[in-house]
């Protein structure tokens, strides 16, 4: 018998496979011969690993099995319990956050402090107005409505007397680099837009044709051409 | 599926543990499984989910996420082995009297799992893992899918033979080469441990 034989035996009777005769055979076998006696401890030992480490080799290696959806809830609470809340990703970096934080707010306060000295006059304030000396009876409201259409940032003031308006003309905002009056004069069909920047006021008149959505385009290109510059 | 984040782990991110647990499940539930499907089927998978619970507060000890697995298969090994070593006790308590290893050596029932000398509960789990890492680069193919076939699934040569489609002659040859590969790894019986 050679050493697979003796190999085959011994395996098939440790692993309760083996038939009477073999068995028999085995013990005369380890009966009449002290190395081979040593060579069946052996195997035997080494089954005992293996029924002991494959089970897990096999577990590691894995990947069937569908976790169950109930145990989810259990195992979040002791992750919770056990590792706490999770903390926002810019409180893990310790100081650092305050250094940023601290930088960009520094950073925000020159860009500030510098805007006004190295930027041309940007987008003007544009205050708007309607002078309807007939009064808002009419109900005509398209026009007011064209006017918000086209200055849709800004509020559209009414007034029915030229005093009024007057008043309102004259009082530009303050801090106001640049702003811009819009008045559509609806009684003679007119739109007037006077500037207010660094240089002489500026005044230009633009006379209210079939379409006052057209006239008021032409006022918002000239008040961003005089701005522009 | 790649392991997860370790250190989203270890920070309590609720949306990697899910990704976490799914990708651990297997690894628990086979070694709970390999210990007490035969004694305790029913208690399979609450060792499962107490496994991965103890996980969770191992998971600062850890230095990869690759250890994760080794480390949750002994220790879902572990636990079901002080289940069954519980039934046993509580067996014992209603008159069966045996020490386990009196019971061993009768050639009892008693599972070979819980015998006193445990060469994969001894070894510490980065070891493990080491180990268990070296045995898969040892085995060649199809030498740990054989002898798996054999020492668990309870296989005989012919059906190992006909399973593989090999000649009857070469599965010793296999099964001896394949347990040499373990022995190398682990000692004579474990003795390395």
């Amino acid at each position: 018998m050679n050493d697979q034989e003796f190999f085959d035996l011994a395996l098939r009777v440790i692993g309760r496979r083996a038939s009477d005769a073999e068995r028999e055979q085995l013990e005369v076998l380890l009966a009449s011969r002290r190395d081979l006696k040593a060579q069946f401890e052996e195997i035997r030992d080494d089954a005992r690993l293996a029924k002991k480490v494959l089970p897990l080799m096999e577990a590691v290696g894995s990947s069937s099995g569908e976790f169950p959806a109930y145990a989810r809830e259990r195992l979040l609470t002791k992750v919770r319990q056990t590792l706490g809340q999770p903390q926002p990703a810019w409180t893990k970096r310790g100081w650092n956050w305050r250094w940023a934080l601290g930088l960009a707010v520094g950073a925000a306060a020159v860009v500030l402090l510098l805007l006004p000295m190295l930027t041309q006059p940007g987008e003007p304030i544009i205050q708007v107005a309607m002078l309807d000396t007939a009064g808002p009876v009419r109900g005509e409201d398209s026009d007011l409505d064209a006017l918000k259409a086209q200055w849709k940032h800004s509020e559209v003031r009414t007034f029915d007397t030229a005093g009024q308006l007057d008043t309102w003309r004259t009082n530009w905002p303050s801090g106001a680099k640049v702003a811009a009056k819009v008045i559509y004069d609806r009684a003679p069909g007119e739109v007037r837009v006077i500037l207010h920047g660094p240089g002489n006021p500026l005044e230009k008149t633009f006379p209210v044709g079939q379409d006052l959505a057209a006239t008021l385009r032409q006022a918002a290109d000239f008040i961003r051409e005089q701005t522009r510059r | 599926m790649t392991p997860p984040n370790l250190q989203a782990l270890r920070d309590g991110d609720a949306a990697e543990w899910d990704v976490a647990f799914r990708w651990l499940w297997p690894a628990a539930f086979g070694a709970a499984q390999a210990v007490l499907q035969p004694y305790l089927p029913a208690e399979v998978e609450d060792v499962a989910i107490e496994s991965l619970e103890e996980l969770v507060g191992e998971v600062k000890r850890l230095s990869t996420a690759e250890e994760m697995r080794p480390l949750l298969a002994k220790i879902a090994r572990n636990r079901a082995v002080s289940r069954l070593r519980e039934l046993y006790a509580a067996k014992r308590g209603a008159g069966q009297t045996e020490s386990y290893e009196a019971k061993q050596e009768a050639g009892g029932d008693l599972p070979e799992a819980i015998a006193p000398d445990d060469p994969v509960g001894a070894l510490e789990h980065k070891e493990l893992a080491e180990r268990l890492g070296r045995l898969l680069a040892e085995l060649k193919p199809p030498q740990g899918e054989m002898l798996a076939d054999y020492f668990l699934r309870g296989l005989t040569y012919e059906e190992i033979a006909k399973k593989h489609t090999v000649a009857l002659g070469t599965v010793g040859v296999y099964l001896k080469r394949g347990l040499a590969a373990m022995r190398r790894v682990w000692g004579r019986g474990g003795k390395d441990v």
